[in-house]
């Protein structure tokens, strides 16, 4: 547990040391000489007594508690040359540590288990990808009816592709009872009844109004069933008093062999298109920024004077800054400013871009040969001959490897910007996933990892030619 | 004629490349609907924005207030008007009543000088509707006109107030809400960063085994299990944080635990890449001269594997915290916990101090982060 | 003619590098420079052409003023002096060709060689000056892929694309093994021969006895010697290279 120290035998008194480790820990330690272990004792002492106050709970105090009774027996310790093993303050600081990190976040595996099926309800819809859906033929008529009854409504019959439909009587008032008798349909095939407003909102007309009524044909095509007018049907008039022509569709469906891109695939693929050019335009305009501030930030170019000593210390700040903010807190406050959409997404990425790139880049200037420059001045070559070709060859392969390495965080970063309303396939992904679609959340999952893991692949191809 | 024919074809490829690249670029334009001009438009208000952002809520005074109040019927004999006593610190109006749409001066006198008064009404209802705000002047009295408006007409015979709010600082200065939340916030934050680290890499590490061809490529059972994990590792890897985050809120619900959940497993899957090309990347000198000494298969793996990954490992765990800090500062914003979830909503109630006292809090500690993990780095590797 | 007159080098930092040092060196000749390493050698190479501006004294080429040229006087000169350097100074990651063709920049405009557009002249003079040095299949090669002793001849190439009427050596064997050490001074020797004066620093001694046709020594920024290689006797080699100096030889393999 003890092992002698080598160097510099410490000949400062045990017992002032431990005294002054029990007033401050790491004290005692700095008297005898130990002053880099003495400011770790301290800082991890005053970091454990604030967490263990911060969080009122009594039994993290053990943790300091143990810390500073070793910390007493440690500066005796070093006092008399010996270096105690810190093993059981460390062991006390983790414990407290992750129980603190347990409590603070929350962790609760039975969580995991207790909501299970909300767990099924989300996996197994993703083995459905609502990507394609069947193609159909539909076929479909209608007929008028007036509501309420005026003094002359028309006749509630017409014509449509072959199918005669017939509705009696032509008008009524809410809820009022109609017969629908049609002929000319595909036989046996279930039949869609709506009722279209004059606006044009189709009503279901099954239980209740709320969900759609279907009747099957017979096996000459004819159908003859009731309907009742939904007591909506006026809601959004004028005037209720006031008879106008509504009407009556029947739809019938047939699948036909063959896919087609669904509707959330249609918003999928777009999404996903959005996704690249927010990741390419963002990249571009960002590399672009980063060129001019990259010269700022290299020490080798704006070290010799304090005038831009302190401009390369500011930008050299100002990107830190900028970088350590995520581009999603920047999309927030821009979608603010700009409004929804991706324009906010580009903004916050390219600006992040801007930060990171212009660090690399930076770092890649401080790097460059000498050597080469030289040999260009002793040929004879001007300044923009120099920059030409001794400058430009040795930062484009590294700037361009770097660049496209940034290109494929920022697809990443394109497929979630949409969260706060920056654009992309996130923008739709994360609505379905609030509204529990999980086919298309799974869709969209299939498409990310196509595009993310092709496009890792082409850049760490074109990249392994560039360097 | 050869040469001619050849850098014909070449402006053409080259042509072709340059309309190709033109015309993504001219789709992207529009595809993230770039508007330079509204950007200029806004440039107001988003000086407004980024001034809040700068002014970062920290620090309150503690305040005395003081409520000055009166019963002001609308209309006229609806009601019984206060009277105060003349001889502290109270508020009058030029008139006892009035009708709705008339203007009321308000003065008030023995109050606190140069401070200011908040004027509002307390509806019958129970509601606040705040008014005006005035400043009284060095001698403590202050006058204000006052609109009276439909809303403050007496109902069930209950009669609308006129009030006068004062809140005189006194004493130090003392942390504010905000400043106290987002301590909280940011404390969870780093845990979240910590534990799904912690939980990532003792994941990660037995899986890189799995996935590195070196140790797996032997046999055609260990190259399909290498071909498997490491396919899942790249898919997985494909996610962003936020994506799973969003998944795991739904399932355990909204919290850290969610984005723990979420980060381990982006953690695991990117370290597990890392780590096994680590292990692909080892020298087999030492595995045959350890093998050579007739040690087992265990004994080669502790003897020889381990020393020469565990730097590389720990390069790789220091670099995964750093990120996962910078992620977990956004997990919150879709349900993962942490600083992000108290960011977004000051942002979304227009709180733009407050939101300004959650990224500075972000921005110094992962600032302190960076700097703690370089140093580390420093000594370990 | 290049006259040297009462040259001295005083560093911002104070250093001292070069004092008060005078010679003349005739056309034609392969004037070597020795001295232990902070001597003062690669100061001086670059106070000729002016890469590094001297603190007094001037330098005189064929009458010439180098020292008082203006920028564009400077450029006009520069490019009949070719310079050949101790780590090459190739750009790596640019093809054997540009950096070849990069030797022509005191004669191209700006405008042209900016877009990288060279005349069928240029590229063929290029060629054949990769040829005379030996690596003309390699001139579509990048120049990383080149060993050290090829990428000191992509150099030495470029330096004769300037048309040099003299050669400034900045110590142009020190990074190579003994062999190449040879090769490399032989092509120097030959352009000698050709009549282009060569200002060579060396580091090891036979080079010296082999190739020098006048030597000067410096120590400490100081001319201590100045005279013909079989002149530096043991003695003199103490003095220049100090007392605990051991001659040490460039290579065991004699020369034919
Ligand atoms: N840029 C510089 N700034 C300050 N001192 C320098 C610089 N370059 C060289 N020196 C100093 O000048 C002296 C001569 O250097 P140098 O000419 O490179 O010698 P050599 O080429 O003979 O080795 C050395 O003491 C060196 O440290
Ligand atoms: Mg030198």
């Amino acid at each position: 547990m003890a092992a002698r120290l080598s160097s510099n035998p410490s000949k400062r008194s045990s017992i002032t040391a431990g005294l002054l480790s029990l007033i401050l820990p790491g004290l005692g330690q700095i008297y005898a000489r130990q002053r880099y272990r003495g400011v770790i004792v301290l800082f991890g002492a005053f970091l454990a007594v604030l967490i263990a106050f911060w969080y009122g709970v009594p039994a993290w105090y053990a943790a300091p508690a143990v810390l500073w009774l070793w910390n007493v027996w440690d500066a005796v310790g070093a006092a008399r040359g010996k270096l105690r093993s810190a093993f059981l303050p460390l062991l006390a600081l983790l414990v407290m540590g992750y129980g603190i990190g347990w409590q603070v976040t929350g962790i609760d595996f039975s969580a995991l288990i207790r909501n299970l099926d909300r767990a099924t309800s989300i996996v197994i819809p993703m083995f459905h990808p609502d990507f394609f859906s069947g193609v159909e033929t539909t076929n479909s008529a209608w007929a008028p009816v007036e509501v309420p009854c005026g003094p002359n409504p028309p006749e509630a019959v017409n014509t449509v592709n072959g199918i005669h439909v017939a509705i009696s009587p032509n008008c009524g008032k809410l809820n009022q009872e109609l017969t629908v008798q049609a002929s000319g349909l595909w036989p046996d095939t279930p039949t869609n009844i709506q009722w279209a407003t004059p606006i044009g909102d189709i009503l279901p007309l099954g239980k209740g109004f709320i969900t759609d009524l279907y009747v099957t044909t017979d096996a000459q095509g004819n159908l003859d069933t009731t309907i009742h007018i939904p007591p909506s049907a006026l809601s959004a008039a004028p005037d209720p008093t006031l008879p106008l022509e509504h009407r009556i569709y029947l739809v019938q469906s047939r699948p036909r062999p063959g896919f087609q891109l669904s509707e959330n695939g249609g918003y999928v693929v777009q999404g996903i298109i959005q996704t690249i050019f927010l990741a390419l335009i963002s990249t571009t305009f960002g590399a672009l920024g980063a060129i001019p501030i990259s010269f700022l930030a290299a020490r080798n170019l704006m070290g010799g004077h304090p005038l831009t000593l302190s401009i390369y210390v500011i930008v050299r700040t100002l990107l830190n800054i900028l970088r350590s903010i995520e581009p999603l807190i920047i999309a927030i406050i821009f979608v603010v400013i700009v409004g929804l959409g991706p324009f906010a997404g580009a903004i916050a990425i390219t600006l992040h871009t801007i930060a990171a790139l212009g660090k690399l880049y930076s770092e890649v200037i401080e790097g460059i040969d000498p050597g080469p420059l030289e040999a260009i001045r002793a040929v004879g070559g001007n300044w923009i001959q120099m920059v030409r070709y001794a400058v430009i060859p040795q930062i484009v392969p590294p700037f361009a490897s770097f660049t496209l390495f940034r290109w494929d965080i920022n697809v990443r970063t394109s497929t979630i910007i949409g969260f706060v309303g920056g654009g992309g396939i996130g923008f739709y992904l994360y609505q379905w996933i609030i509204k529990g679609d999980f086919e298309a959340v799974s869709s969209s999952f299939i498409a990310i990892a196509v595009i993310v893991v092709t496009l890792d692949f082409v850049s760490a191809r074109v990249r392994a030619r560039l360097v | 004629m050869d040469a001619r024919r050849f850098n014909l074809r070449r402006w053409f490829v080259t042509g072709f490349l340059l309309l190709l690249v033109a015309a993504a670029y001219g789709i992207g334009y529009r595809e993230t609907e770039i508007n330079p001009v509204k950007l200029i438009t806004s440039l107001g208000k988003s000086q407004a924005i980024l001034n809040d952002l700068l002014h970062p809520d920290l620090f309150t005074h503690q305040t005395h207030d003081t409520t000055l109040d009166i019963v002001f019927p609308v209309p006229c004999g609806s009601a019984q008007p206060t009277q105060l006593p003349d001889n502290q610190a109270h508020i009058f109006a030029n008139v006892a009543c009035a009708n709705p749409g008339d203007t009321v001066s308000v003065s008030g006198t023995g109050m606190q000088p140069d401070t200011d008064v908040k004027i509002q009404w307390l509806l019958p209802n129970g509601n606040a509707l705040f008014s005006k705000l005035a400043r009284t002047d060095a001698h403590g009295n202050f006058t204000a006109q006052v609109q009276v408006r439909p809303i403050n007409t007496t109902t069930g015979g209950i009669p609308s107030h006129l009030q006068a709010l004062t809140a005189v600082p006194f004493g130090g200065l003392l942390p504010s809400q905000a400043l106290k939340d987002v301590i909280n916030n940011i404390i969870v934050t780093v845990f979240i960063a910590l534990l799904a680290t912690t939980a990532g890499t003792i994941i990660a590490a037995p899986i890189s085994f799995l996935a590195a061809r070196n140790i797996m490529g032997h046999s055609r059972l260990g190259t399909s299990i290498y071909v498997i994990v490491r396919s899942i590792l790249n898919i997985t890897r494909s996610y962003d944080s936020l994506v799973l985050a969003t998944v795991f809120a739904l399932w355990v619900g909204f919290g850290a635990f969610a984005g723990v959940l979420a980060l381990t497993v982006i953690t695991m899957a990117s370290l597990g890449k890392l780590f096994s090309e680590a292990v692909e990347s080892i020298d087999p000198g030492p595995l045959e001269a350890v093998s050579a000494t007739g040690a087992r298969p265990i004994q080669v793996v502790v003897f020889s594997v381990v020393p020469q990954i565990i730097p590389d490992f720990i390069s790789y765990i220091i670099y995964h915290w750093d990120i996962n800090v910078r992620i977990s500062t956004i997990l919150g914003f879709v349900g993962g916990g942490g600083i992000g979830f108290y960011l977004s909503q000051r942002i979304n109630v227009l709180e733009y101090q407050k939101a300004g006292t959650a990224i500075w809090a972000i921005v110094l500690v992962v600032w302190a982060m960076d700097f703690f993990s370089a140093e580390v780095r420093k000594r370990y590797t | 003619m290049l006259q040297i007159e009462h040259l001295t080098k005083v560093y911002p930092n104070g250093t001292v590098a070069l004092k008060d040092v005078t010679f003349t060196v005739q056309d034609g000749e392969f004037l070597v420079i020795i001295g232990l390493s902070g001597s003062g050698k690669s100061t001086l190479l670059r106070c000729i052409n002016r890469l590094i501006e001297p603190t007094e004294g001037r330098v005189l080429w064929d009458g010439a003023n180098i020292t008082r040229a203006s920028p564009a006087e400077l450029r006009q000169l520069r490019r009949h002096v070719g310079m050949v350097f101790q780590q090459f100074n190739v750009v790596k990651r640019s093809s054997v060709m540009t950096n070849v063709l990069s030797g022509r920049l005191g004669y191209v405009n700006s405008f042209s060689s900016v877009l990288g557009l060279w005349s069928k002249s240029d590229r063929e003079r290029a060629l054949k000056a990769l040829e005379r040095v030996g690596i003309a299949d390699k001139a579509d090669n990048r120049a990383d892929a080149l060993s050290g002793g090829q990428q000191q001849r992509v150099g030495i190439a470029r330096t004769l694309m300037q048309e040099p009427k003299l050669i400034l050596a900045d110590e142009p064997v020190a990074s190579l093994d003994p062999v190449l050490s040879h090769s490399i001074l032989r092509y120097l020797e030959q352009l000698n021969k050709e009549g282009i004066t060569v200002l060579c620093s060396l580091h090891f001694l036979d080079l010296v006895h082999r190739y020098a046709t006048r030597v000067i020594a410096l120590k400490e920024g100081v001319k201590v010697f100045e005279g013909l290689p079989k002149e530096i006797d043991r003695a003199k080699f103490k003095e220049i290279y100090g007392e605990e100096a051991q001659e040490v030889r460039a290579t065991t393999v004699e020369e034919g």
